[in-house]
């Protein structure tokens, strides 16, 4: 392995860790977050929807480094003394949560009519239908967009750096500052993201392959 | 806070952005230019890497491949480090710019490389038949019957990959580019400005992908009725 | 005009077609007749060459499809333009129609001439108004597929196919997808090409169609031809106890095994 590469070893896995540490947190918060949402957005009464319909338009429209940027100048302006970790972390969160909110409304939508007709047919109420129903299935359509939702959240928690927050792709433009060594140490970086990430790619494309529903 | 502060700090803020404006709307063309830069860029780079991908022999083909799973697999940022920190090393100095245009435009390349393949297998395989029944050449069948239904079928995966492209313009402002969020980060850096800015910023940017997505959306509904 | 001796073809382990062995003349309209999985369907896309075979000859007016001998004895695969060029002479239509959505009814018309064959726009234009005019259609012309009904749409296929000006037409189930109230329009369509001296091999389950329109019946199965002959005798006195029973099935008696 590359000398500068090799020495600064140690302190890019400390940052890998952070960023595994946010990537954790993120990606289940967030997801945990669109799924209430999502949920409200399609089953939700006229305003609910309306409101559930704006936040995804407004927040898939704009930047997540704008977000994470509003969120970390948001908390001072309020009043209140968060960390950097924090603010962007709950930036990211609601960024996230509307792609994840999106995926859950239509997923739930699609599951086909003649389904939920069926079950009415057989008297079921509507609580139920939504759990052993539309439920399953909608998760099961689900799946592969959002593990490519959570590949992509995974890669912009490196976007902190920008707004200040330390991880891996922050302390990797230290090393280099320091030490000038650019391709040894972004390369190196880069592989380690690949690593990181990879398997959530791999496994998502396979799911692609898998998780087409019969009709 | 009570109903006349309110306004009085609506005032003030209303007042504040306006004098912002001149600032932000010069970050803002510089966001659009570099988007205006980088989307051609992609579009082609996506469309050279088409060939290869689809039936290179398996070595280019593997390469290919390989180039789009890491692009798949790494953050747009450290790509743009990479180039920026990367290329005075061998003797290259392009502008921050240029870094970034570039960096947008072959990890988004990438992307448009595999959307462009998902819109032409999706055509039937029954349409080649078709097409071979009467008489036509593997590449005529393509070129007349196969391309224009992919083009149709693209349309929308398109305009949604361009609106991301339109997003990541801002990872430009790591490097230094006055782009509409790094004018932003200077205002409240230098004034005493609150988030209120970017507000004014995010509506900006949802004013563009919105006007994007309408775009595409209208252009997907009049081939819609045929597919 | 068509010669086809001892073809085999296999999908892997499957032996499709296990020495297929029949000719057609000039003129003459031969149906297929069989169960599924028969090779009825396998055996017209080797005719047109959709599908490469493993062994024997198909003979398309002494010319042999797909392949060419080789100064040594060989068999050599053709090139894809002979292949193509072999196609414009042999029209398909396909059970599931197959038009092109993007294009009206009159442009999938023209593709072929336009496409395949280099024809102006005039002269395909020419041959697309009078070939929908043929099959009915000319009101449809500027009309997309999607907005056609089954009956309709595989009159423009069959239109489609004819503007190549084939030798021999090929007719794979073509109303097997279609609503029974529409299966007319098009069996007319077909009838009245076979008065016009067209040659044709029909795959069919349209048993009262094929005694009218057929000059010869041949029944698959698995594979092999099993009987061959005048509709009449064929469709009255089979001879072998699986085109009785096949008959039996599309006679009403949904239940015999």
């Amino acid at each position: 392995m590359p000398d500068v590469l090799a020495k600064n070893l140690p302190y890019l896995l400390s940052g890998a860790v952070m960023t595994l540490w946010l990537s954790l947190a993120v990606v289940s918060l967030s997801t945990a977050l669109g799924f209430i949402i999502g949920t409200l957005g399609a089953v939700g009464g006229r305003t609910t929807r309306a409101f559930v319909t704006a936040y995804i338009f407004i927040l898939r429209g704009i930047p997540v480094l704008v977000v994470m940027f509003l969120g970390y100048y948001a908390f001072p302006a309020f009043g209140y003394r968060a960390n950097a970790y924090v603010a962007v972390g709950a930036a990211q969160i609601v960024y996230a949560g509307a792609f994840v909110a999106e995926i859950v409304r239509s997923a739930i939508l699609s599951v086909p009519a003649g389904q939920i007709a069926a079950a009415r047919g057989l008297g079921m109420p509507r609580a139920k239908i939504l759990m052993h129903v539309v439920f399953p299935q909608a998760v099961r359509l689900a799946i592969p967009p959002l593990l490519n939702t959570s590949l992509t959240t995974i890669k912009q928690t490196s976007y902190a750096s920008v707004v200040g927050a330390w991880e891996l792709t922050y302390a990797a433009r230290e090393v280099v500052e320091r030490t000038l060594a650019a391709f040894q140490i972004f390369l190196g970086v880069m592989a380690i993201y690949f690593c990181i990430c990879y398997p959530l790619s791999a496994l998502s494309r396979w799911c692609e392959g898998r998780f087409v529903v019969a009709h | 806070m009570r109903a006349a502060t309110r306004m009085d700090y609506a005032a003030q803020v209303t007042s504040f952005l306006l004098g912002q404006m001149p600032k932000l709307l010069a970050g803002f063309a510089v966001t659009l230019t570099v988007a205006v830069a980088a989307i051609p860029l992609a579009l082609a780079f996506g469309m050279l890497l088409l060939a290869p991908r689809l039936s290179g022999r398996g070595l280019i083909r593997g390469a290919v491949q390989a180039y789009i799973e890491v692009m798949r697999g790494t953050p747009l940022l450290l790509q743009i480090y990479l180039i920026y920190f990367g290329l005075p090393l061998i003797g290259l100095f392009p502008s921050e710019f240029t870094c970034g245009v570039v960096g947008i435009a072959l990890q988004h390349g990438a992307f448009l490389c595999e959307l462009y393949r998902g819109a032409i297998e999706s055509v039937s395989q029954r349409q080649w038949e078709a097409g071979r029944a009467i008489g036509m050449t593997r590449l005529a069948v393509f070129r007349y019957a196969i391309l224009p239904q992919a083009l149709m079928k693209v349309l929308g995966p398109l305009g949604n990959q361009l609106i991301v492209l339109i997003k990541d313009t801002s990872l430009v402002s790591a490097i230094g580019v006055m782009e509409l969020t790094l004018t932003g980060k200077m205002v409240i850096e230098r004034s005493a400005a609150s988030f209120e800015i970017f507000v004014a910023v995010a509506l900006f940017y949802l004013i563009v992908t919105a006007a994007v997505g309408a775009g595409f959306r209208l252009a997907e509904q009049r081939y819609a009725g045929r597919l | 005009m068509i010669e086809v001796v001892q073809l085999t073809k296999s999908f892997g382990e499957l032996r499709v077609l296990d020495g297929i062995s029949f000719g057609v003349d000039k003129a003459e309209v031969v149906v297929v007749l069989g169960p599924s999985g028969s090779g009825k369907s396998t055996l017209l896309r080797c005719v047109s060459f959709l599908e490469p075979y493993d062994g024997g000859e198909i003979r398309i007016d002494g010319e042999l499809v797909g392949y060419r001998m080789s100064g040594r004895g060989q068999r050599v695969p053709r090139s894809e333009a002979e292949n193509a060029r072999h196609r414009q002479q042999v029209g398909m239509v396909f059970q599931s129609f197959n038009l092109f959505p993007h294009k009206t009814a009159l442009e999938n018309v023209m593709m072929g001439p336009l496409h395949a064959r280099g024809q102006t726009k005039a002269e395909a234009l020419e041959i697309g108004l009078s070939l929908l005019a043929k099959v009915d259609l000319s009101d449809k012309a500027n009309e997309y597929p999607i907005r056609l009904s089954g009956g309709q749409q595989q009159r423009v296929a069959i239109a489609r196919a004819l503007a190549m000006r084939p030798k021999v037409m090929l007719f794979d189930e073509v109303t097997s997808a279609l609503d029974p109230e529409l299966v007319g329009e098009v069996l007319i369509v077909i009838r009245e090409l076979a008065r016009e001296g067209m040659t044709m091999i029909i795959v069919t389950h349209e048993i009262p169609f094929a005694r009218d329109v057929a000059d010869r019946i041949i029944f698959m199965d698995k594979g092999l031809i099993v009987e061959e002959g005048a509709p009449g005798q064929v469709l009255m006195a089979p001879a072998s106890q699986r085109l009785q029973l096949f008959l039996r099935r599309y006679q009403g008696d949904y239940l015999a095994t």
